[in-house]
Formats: C-alpha cells, structure tokens, sequence
C-alpha cells in the first residue's frame, strides 16, 4: 500500500460509542500486522457525547509515520475511502452536536470509496435516505440490527467483529483478511468473533450508486460570518416568543419558536405518532418533553413537531393511554409534516396512516434496562441474523 | 494670560483637599463616581480600599450596593455580573488574592464587561509577605486587561475616573485593573484634591450597556459555549477593542484636563528632565519616588539624566514610548517583579521595552535591573548605582548580558 | 416558631407567581425551548423548561458551566427565550447575587424601572454541591437579594463524561470511578445532603426545597414560591441523566418517580422555617405509600449493573436508616450509631 487510507465510522453518541471505538481500534491494530501505522480517534467536537446524538470515530492507516503525519493534527480527514454508518437512520444525514449544517452520510466518500451500512433494510431503502452524491461510490449493507447500548454496559452482538470482516472486502487496498482475523483473535481472544468476521467477508457484496442516485435535497448549510459581523460580548439574540396555531378558520394553541439553527432530524431513530381520536388531553406528552417538541393545537391536542424531536420516547412512557402516542421506526417516515393537519383534513386517512405506523415499532433497544437484557438478546436473536455467519 | 492658569485659578477655587491614603482615594473616587456595585474580601494591602468605602456606607455619604464575598473568586464574579446588568461596579485584590480571583479576571473581558479593580500590589506567598511587587498584577497582562499603574494617590484618584471613563467607551469595554503599590501609596496618607461632583459628573456619562444589556426587556444569550470555529474570531474583537482603547485613553485624558485644569498631557508615561537626557531609567509604580530624587541631585552637579514612568502598560504605547527611548544612549529599566528564565532573565518591563526598541532605527543599550522585590526600599545608593551602571552602558556602547540583581544580599 | 421575627426588609419588589392548579393550567408559553443539544431523554433539560415555564417572561437565567451550558447554548445559537448569561463553574451563588445587587441599585438610584425581575441561578451537582458550596452558602446570607439558586443534580460532572461528583451516589460507575477487576467499588462517598444542610445552615434563607421534575406541578409550584417568598432561596432538583446512568431514554420520568418512591429522594421543603414533606414522600411517611425497595431503582441503571446483592443490601441500609434512624427522617442525618454502618469488604 502506498497511500493513506481513511475509514469514518458514524455512530449514534453514547449508544455505540465503544462500538465505534472497537472498529477503529481493530483496523488499526490489523493493519499493524502488515507493518502499516495508523490512528484511531473520535471527532473532538462531539465529545462530550450526547445519547443518540451522531458522532464519528476514525481510522487512519498509512504505509509509514510520515505519511501518517498528515493526519495526524486533523480534526477529520478531507475525505474517506470507506464511511461506516452503524445506524441505517444515519443515512437521513449527520448533525452534530457541536457543529452547523446537515452533512450527508456520504459526504467524505471519495469517488469510487465504499460506504457500509448495518441494516435490515434493502439497499435501495438505504439509498433514497441518502443524498445524490456527483460522483459514483459503492454500497454494501451489513444484515443488522443496529446495535445499541450504553455507557457502562455493552451489547457484545459481534457488529463490531463483522464489520471489521466486511472491510477487507471492500477495500482490500486498507487490510486482509487474515490480519483481521489475527487481530480480532489477539484484541478478543474469542474464535466466535473471528468466525462471524469472516462469514461477514464472504457474504459481502457492494452495489455502485450512480451520481444523481438517492435523496436530491440539498441539505441545510450555515455560513460562519467574521469577527466584523459578529456581536460584541460573545453575545446573541435570544428565541422570540412563540405564537397561536392558525389551521383553516381555527386559531387557539401554542407553538412555540425553535432554534432556527439546530434541527433534530438526524438525531432520532424513532418519532411519535399520535392517535389524535384516543387523546384524553392529559398535557402529559407536552408537558414532559424535554425537547419542547409538541405544539398545542387549537383542539387543545398535541401535534409532533418534527424538527424538534431527538426520539427520545418519553412521551409515550407518560402517555396514560394505550397506542395514543407510540414511537414508530423513524425508517417509516419520508418527512416532517405535521400530523394534525393531515388528520383534519382526512380523519379516516389518517387513521389508516396511523394503524400500518403501528405496526413498525423500533426493534431497537436504547440502552440499559435490566442487567443480563444484552445477553438475553444476543441469545434470542443470534449474533447478526443466523448467528455466526 | 495663557489658559492654563486660568483654569489653575478655577481649580484652587473648586477643589477641596483631604489627607487620605491611594486606597482611600480610590475610594473617594467610586463615591464621586456613583458606582453601583462594590465588592469586598480582606487581604492586604487591598482591604483599605473596602475598609474606607465601608465607613462612606455607614455614614451614608456613599449609596451603593456594598456586598462583603466569600472568597476573591465570588468579589470578581458579584462584580462581573453587576456589570453585565449595567451597573457600575468595582472590586480588587492583592498578591494571591488575585490569584485566587484569576478564573473570574481571566473570562472578563472576552465578555466586554468595563469592570474597574484596583490592585494593591503585593508579593506572592509563600512566604507570606505583605510587601509591593508587580507579579500580582502582571500575571493578567496577557488577557485583554487594561493596566495602569499609578504613583500618588492624587493620581489613585484621577485615574480611577479616567479608568470608568475609557473602559464604558463602547469602542473599549474592556476591564481596567489599577496598579497601587502596597504600603508606599496603599497605606500612606498625602494630601489629595478632591473635585467637586458637577466635574465629575461632566467628565464621566452614566454607564450604558446598550444592546449588551442583560435585563428581561433585551432577552439575549451571553457567553454560549464555542468550538474552534469561533474563538479566533472572538480574540480578534477584543483585540481590536484594546487598540481602539489608545485613542480613547487620549481623548478621556484631553477631557479631563479641560475639566479638571489639570492632569496628565500623555497619558501613557510620564518624562521627568528627559528633555536633553543622555541616559534614563525606566520604571512603574512608585520607585518614581526615590529615583526623581537622584535625578534632581544629579542634574544640580550638570549630568544629563532622565526618568520615564511607564503610566499605561495595558495598552502598550509601544510607538511613541520607542520613539522616545531611541534618542537616549542608554536606558536602565528597573522592574519591581520577575519573569524567571526570560530572555536575559530580565523583568517583565524590561522585555517590553526591548521589544518597543526592536522596531525603532536606533537601538540604545538597555540595562535590565531587579529591584525593590517584596516591598524593599529602592534606596538613593541603589538608584545611583542603577544610572551608573547605565551610564557605563551609554560610554561602552553595549549593556551587560545578563539582568542585574540591585540591593540583594548575596 | 414565630416566622414574622424572621423576615427581613425586602426592598426589591417581589412578584406575585400564582400556584399552577393542575397540568391542564400549565402555561402554554416556553421560554426555553427547542433546538438545545442535551441526549435524547434529558431531565435536566426539562428542569429548565419547567423552571422558566413556571418563572415566566420577566425572568434573567444565570448559567454555571455544564451539560445545561454546553449543551443548550452552543455559539450563534441558543434555546432560551428569556435572557441567558453563562457563569463560571463555582459561580452560581456569586452570580445570582451580583445580578440581584446590580438590579437593586439601579432601581434603587431609579437608573431603571422599579420591577420585579426573577433572578435565577442554576448549577449542576459539579458546581453546586462541590466547587461553588462557598458561593452559594455566601448568597444564601445576603436577604437583601431576591434570586433562586436550581442544582440540577444529574449525579456526576456529566458534560465532561461522567466523572464522579460529590453529589454521585455510592458505587456508582463514572470515568472517575469505574468498576475493576481488584476494586468492584472505587466511589464510597455517600451522596451529600445539600438542601438539609444549606437549609441548617442558613437560618434566615426562606425557602429551600429538593423536588422531581417527574412531578412537573409540584416542580413548578416550588419555583413559584422560591421566587415570590423574598431573599435568596435554594431548589436542589434530583435529574435522571441517561447518559451517565445508562438507561434507555424512554425511563427518565420513571426513574425520578422510583427515586422518590424508594426514598432515596425525599421531596420536602423548609418554608420560612417550616419543614413540610409533600408529594410521595409524604404519602410514604404517612402509610398511604408503601416505600420500594432500592433494587427496582438500582437495576434498572447500567451504572450500578456491577452491584452484588451486598452491595444493594448496604444501600438499602442506608436508605433505611434516614427513614428510621435520623433525627428528622430523610432530612437530617444525626443519630447515635450511624456511624456502626460499613460498606461490605
């Protein structure tokens, strides 16, 4: 290998933080095997991490320290040959915490680079999420469910192993397969996790997106003004009061003003919907929302406002009503409008709407909720689907 | 009749005279100044400060918020955010007071709050010594601080005023911390002209915080965390506040004069007999003392010696202090602090002034002294010995090497 | 006692601030709002909506460093409605007073309108219970300043990652105190007692009280009353944080309901002197509430998954014992053989 080679993984904060740590971890340990130096590291600005929040980790690996040298005062690289998304719901766009603009999950993928993606979905879904790119790159999908865990304990279902075994098949440039295998076994001691790496590199297989393929909107972008144009004190103007709902001839409600420049679509993986005939107005959703997500309609319901809500699910853990208010796999929704309106205009739509929502609630787990939860999943569902591969 | 002595009659008319210590003068000044905010925490040499505006409270001659803190750290912070609400606020501290303070001094003026502190200058313990040294105040040189450094308490007074004056200047906002030598000015009284308020009043507008204003009718966000893509941009504003604050220092100084009838024609430094000097010392504080002194000695028996008293140290008037010193054939700068294993392990000011000189054609010889560390007396000998050494600098052409140690015992 | 021996002269005008009767009367008006960057389940992010809910528009929030400062105030933008002002760390008791004093003078000299204006200061456990207990047992002695000071306890120094607090409870995994082959336990402070002790401390402050957001009428009730009562006053706010606890987001109002209910954060309040238990906690002290066992609140954080059943059983203890062993139960920690209690080996 003569040249530097980049790999992003993009994560959800906290959830997979010591996932994306152990695929840069493994890569540049691998990569050692064949003499190659490298370094792994996350994106400072998203530290410190928010749960759910999207974050990037990454490898680096160059034929010598000099080359490495490069990188090595970088906040991230330039571009990527490989960009890992270990959350299908990633491909909608990442916003971290720290920073402005939706970048797509694609964004560093150089022309011809490979982005893998851990899904359950088919690789067309994957695409539509993603945005058009102008030049060509390769998709491979690992059969997945995310895999999501916490800050103290984690969920060892062998994502980590069976992404590390897809690498030297898309990019074979970056390491073999037998050093992975070795340092898999070296880093783990575990002959399980060598096996699912390295079914996962026979199984993988990559489709080229074409320019033009996938999502055409263009994502929200913020320019930085300069020292001449920016307040004294470090200061800023603070949200404007919010306002009444205006919907037909109705006006009644509240919504309130949101920070125009922090959205939270690519911060969920899941959203509510509201079954808007079952609300017994208890104000509890609304009242109870960390993330001031809901708008009072006029009806004195409660209406999602998309471009607040991270996912958390809190509202449907206080809502005292069976299925009125119920998180849905955000892969399920193609955009942000408001459900209140399409329900006043077409109740019986609308219920159908909500009825087929239901039936795609996340097979996610969000992290801890009793110990030995991990290892009764992983027993349940295997290691991957079908186990070791 | 020139104008000058016109207003000089003006002036022994209106102004009254007390015998009051720097710190007190200081004082004297919030209360002529109606500052709305004042801090209080004991070390010495400080606390003379606060001991007197206390008695101003109880006896109802000044009406202030007077607010006796925890600790240092809470004095600068209380004062800090009476500022941000637009209130007029002073505090201070001494040695590692200061020190102690220096989280809450150090995120001040990104904030561009015009907060006014006096520094009774003090070592820093350990040991524990109450004696004058310009570390205290020197370690915040760096932060966007002005500095000026005072050596009678008239001048404690006047520049306290000067000091709210240049620092509410919207193109400034930026704190102001004023430099009064323990004991020689902190501790000791001498008869000082007191103005009459209509001046004061005249010379110095109410506070306004304008759109910086923190109050439920300007609902603004102050101080939201940053990331790299920021800070740069945030420096280079308070940068350009500390440049603008050297036009606004000149015009506070003309203001004053013409108010006043009296004052300072230069803000920045003061020339004692350099007009035909051949060598001069350089020094801050009030070391001025002892080495005028010498001078006036030296110049009866015809020697062509001179002192510059660096006023202003934050801003730096690197121009036309370079221009100045360019003309002499050498220069002594006698700093009150260290800077251990800086270049020539000078002092601070020394450095300063080698760097003011860098850019000027003609770069005289400088002798770098120590002296008058922890509160020593800078004595007549010691002054002699100090132009001495840097009148052998003036004949030889080149100063020594390395700093010397004045009046230690080795 | 007689209270009315106990007021100081409260020049500053206070505002009147209403009891909210019932959710359905909650104010529809947010003035911290959407956009802020905290995890997704972030209790201490519905803390600061409900304190502002209830404070309303003539409101000036002090920030002291942490998650409730990095993470909702992220440069060029911001989610707060009323003005906000970042403080330092240690800072939320010296803010809250120069913010107060800076007002009271201005008004006092008539340099601005005569009004109430609501002064609120918050700190998280960082700050308050460890570095800024000085400044703020400091501006609980100055009556002369109307303002609130919120800890929002989170139970570790969460925006930097979770280090240990001394607000953290025993044995709880942090990056400061992480579960190890050689030590299963490397944190053994017991959590500090802070609303108790600054309640004791300060004989003239007028209102302390600890509350649960999860109780979104009772949370705002008592920062209703903090403001109008007069003086500077102390909420100490217990905030499920599931990042630094390891819960699944969802839970957050849950766990602040089974942290009340297994007692081991008694709701009360020390109003002008006078203690009252009130919500669950009062329901439990009266026999109407049957107290839950810490386990059904230990196991179901990630942070205490390396517990042993000593382990829970020694907490249990603990919690027991502020039930049946102190002088004032679950308020004040002197009997004679507390001290008899010890960690498991």
């Amino acid at each position: 290998m003569a040249r530097t080679i980049s790999v992003e993984v993009v994560y959800r904060g906290i959830f997979q933080k010591t996932l994306a740590k152990n695929i840069c971890r493994g890569i540049v340990l691998a990569a050692r095997k064949e003499g190659k130096i490298g370094i792994s590291f996350g994106r400072y600005g998203d530290s410190p991490e928010r749960n759910g929040i999207p974050a990037k980790n990454f490898a680096i690996v160059a034929p010598n320290e000099e080359e490495l040298q490069l990188s090595m005062a970088q906040y991230e690289p330039e571009t990527t040959d490989v960009t890992i998304s270990v959350d299908d719901m990633l491909c909608k766009g990442v916003e971290s915490w720290a920073w402005y603009g939706l970048q797509p999950i694609n964004q560093k993928v150089r022309d011809q680079g490979t982005l893998i993606v851990t899904s359950m979905l088919p690789a067309e879904a994957l695409i539509n999420f993603c945005h058009t790119k102008p030049t060509p790159y390769r998709l491979a999908v690992i059969p997945a469910i995310p895999s999501f865990s916490g800050l103290w304990v984690y969920k060892d279902d062998h994502t980590d192993v069976r992404i590390l075994g897809a690498l030297p098949k898309v990019c074979p440039e970056l390491v073999s397969l037998d050093s992975i295998q070795k340092a898999i076994k070296e880093e783990w001691n575990d002959d399980l996790k060598v096996t699912s790496a390295r079914r996962t590199y026979e199984h993988t297989a990559t489709r080229t997106v074409r320019p033009g393929e996938g999502n055409p909107e263009v994502p929200f972008k913020f320019d930085l003004p300069g020292w001449t144009k920016m307040r004294e004190g470090v200061t800023i103007d603070g949200i404007r009061l919010g306002e009444p709902i205006k919907f037909g001839d109705q006006i009644g409600g509240y919504r309130p003003a949101r920070n125009p420049y922090f959205k939270k679509y690519t911060t969920r993986t899941m959203r509510p919907v509201i079954d808007f005939d079952k609300c017994i107005k208890c104000t509890l959703c609304w009242l109870q929302c960390p993330d001031s997500c809901f708008d009072v309609t006029p009806d004195q319901t409660y209406d999602l406002n998309a471009e607040a809500c991270c996912g958390c699910g809190v509202c449907e853990a206080v809502c005292p009503v069976d299925n009125c208010v119920t998180m849905v796999n955000e892969a399920e929704f193609a955009d942000n409008k408001s459900q209140w309106e399409a329900y006043k205009q077409d109740k019986q739509a609308y219920q159908a709407w909500v009825d087929e929502k239901l039936t795609h609630r996340p097979e996610r787990s969000h992290g801890f909720r009793y110990r030995g939860q991990y290892q009764e999943q992983v027993a349940k569902q295997g290691v991957g689907p079908g186990g070791a591969e | 009749m020139d104008p000058d002595s016109a207003t000089a009659v003006r002036v022994a008319a209106a102004e009254q005279e007390a015998l009051i210590s720097g710190s007190e003068a200081v004082a004297v000044a919030t209360r002529l100044a109606d500052v709305d905010v004042l801090t209080a925490y004991p070390i010495r040499p400080y606390d003379t400060l606060m001991q007197y505006v206390a008695k101003q409270i109880a006896n109802g001659e000044q009406d202030a918020e007077y607010i006796v803190a925890e600790s240092e750290h809470s004095q600068f912070e209380i004062a800090k955010h009476a500022e941000a609400v637009g209130a007029r606020a002073m505090c201070g501290s001494s040695g590692v007071g200061w020190c102690y303070a220096f989280e809450a001094i150090a995120v001040t003026p990104a904030l561009r709050l015009p907060l006014v502190a006096m520094v009774g200058n003090r070592a820093l313990d350990d040991p524990g010594a109450f004696g004058t040294e310009h570390n205290d105040a020197l370690a915040a040189r760096d932060l966007g601080w002005m500095h000026v450094w005072v050596d009678t308490a008239q001048e404690a007074l006047d520049t306290t005023l000067m000091a709210y004056r240049v620092a509410e200047d919207r193109r400034v906002f930026l704190p102001c911390a004023i430099s009064t030598d323990g004991a020689f000015l902190t501790h000791s009284q001498t008869l000082v002209k007191i103005p009459p308020q209509t001046w004061v009043d005249e010379f110095l507008p109410p506070y306004n915080r304008g759109d910086l204003r923190l109050h439920p009718d300007n609902p603004i966000t102050i101080a939201p965390q940053v990331n790299e893509d920021w800070l740069m941009e945030i420096r280079r504003q308070t940068d350009e506040a500390m440049r603008n604050a050297r036009g606004v220092i000149e015009e506070a100084y003309r203001d004053f004069r013409r108010i006043f009838g009296r004052g300072e024609g230069n803000p920045f430094f003061e020339e004692y007999r350099t007009e035909d000097a051949e060598v001069v010392l350089v020094g801050m504080g009030t070391l001025s003392m002892p080495v005028k002194v010498v001078i006036r000695k030296l110049r009866e028996q015809g020697e062509k010696v001179g002192f510059v008293r660096v006023r202003w140290f934050r801003p730096f008037d690197h121009e036309r202090l370079g221009a100045l010193l360019s003309r002499f054939r050498a220069i002594g700068v006698i700093d009150r602090d260290f800077s251990m294993g800086s270049p020539f392990n000078s002092g601070v000011l020394a450095n300063e002034i080698r760097a003011t000189l860098y850019a000027q054609d003609r770069r005289p010889p400088v002798v770098s002294f120590i002296a008058g560390l922890g509160g020593r007396e800078v004595t007549i000998p010691a002054v002699k010995e100090m132009i001495e050494q840097t009148r052998r600098a003036a004949a030889a052409g080149k100063a020594p090497a390395d700093t010397q140690w004045i009046g230690v015992r080795a | 006692m007689d209270a009315k021996l106990q007021v100081p002269t409260l020049d500053s005008p206070l505002p009147v601030l209403e009891p909210i009767k019932g959710v359905k009367k909650a104010p529809l008006e947010e003035y911290f709002t959407s956009g802020h960057r905290t995890c997704q389940g972030c209790e201490s992010a519905l803390v600061m909506k409900l304190m502002v809910k209830a404070a309303g528009p003539r409101t000036v929030v002090l920030g002291s460093t942490g998650c409730m400062y990095v993470a909702n105030t992220t440069y060029y933008s911001t989610s707060w409605v009323v003005p906000w002002m970042h403080t330092q760390l240690g800072s939320s008791g010296s803010a809250a007073v120069g913010t107060a004093a800076g007002y009271r003078a201005l008004m006092r000299k008539g340099k601005i309108k005569r009004e109430p204006i609501n002064v609120i200061s918050f700190c998280g456990d960082g700050g308050g219970a460890d570095m800024g207990l000085s400044a703020i047992s400091g501006a609980l002695q100055h009556m002369d300043y109307n303002h609130l000071i919120l800890l929002y306890d989170n139970e570790s120094y969460a925006n930097t990652d979770i280090q240990a607090s001394g607000s953290t409870p025993y044995g709880a995994n942090t990056t400061f105190s992480p579960h190890g082959k050689a030590k299963r336990i490397l944190h053994k402070r017991w959590k500090k007692n802070m609303a108790a002790m600054l309640a004791a401390g300060h004989p003239e402050c007028r209102y302390v009280g600890t509350v649960c957001a999860s109780y979104a009428v009772d949370f705002m009730n008592r920062i209703r009353k903090a403001l109008s009562i007069g003086g500077p006053t102390f909420i100490h706010s217990l905030d499920p944080c599931p990042k630094g606890w390891d819960y699944d987001p969802m839970l957050s109002h849950e766990l602040g309901e089974l942290a009340v209910l297994a007692g081991i954060w008694p709701l009360f309040e020390v109003e002008q002197h006078q203690l009252r238990l009130y919500g669950k906690t009062r329901a439990i002290v009266e026999g109407r509430q049957k107290r839950l066992p810490v386990r059904d609140y230990l196991m179901k954080q990630g942070r205490f998954a390396h517990f042993t059943n000593d382990d829970i059983d020694y907490f249990q203890a603990k919690i027991d014992e502020m039930w049946t062993r102190w002088l004032i139960p679950g308020v004040l920690p002197f009997s004679t053989d507390v001290l008899n209690e010890r960690p498991p080996a």
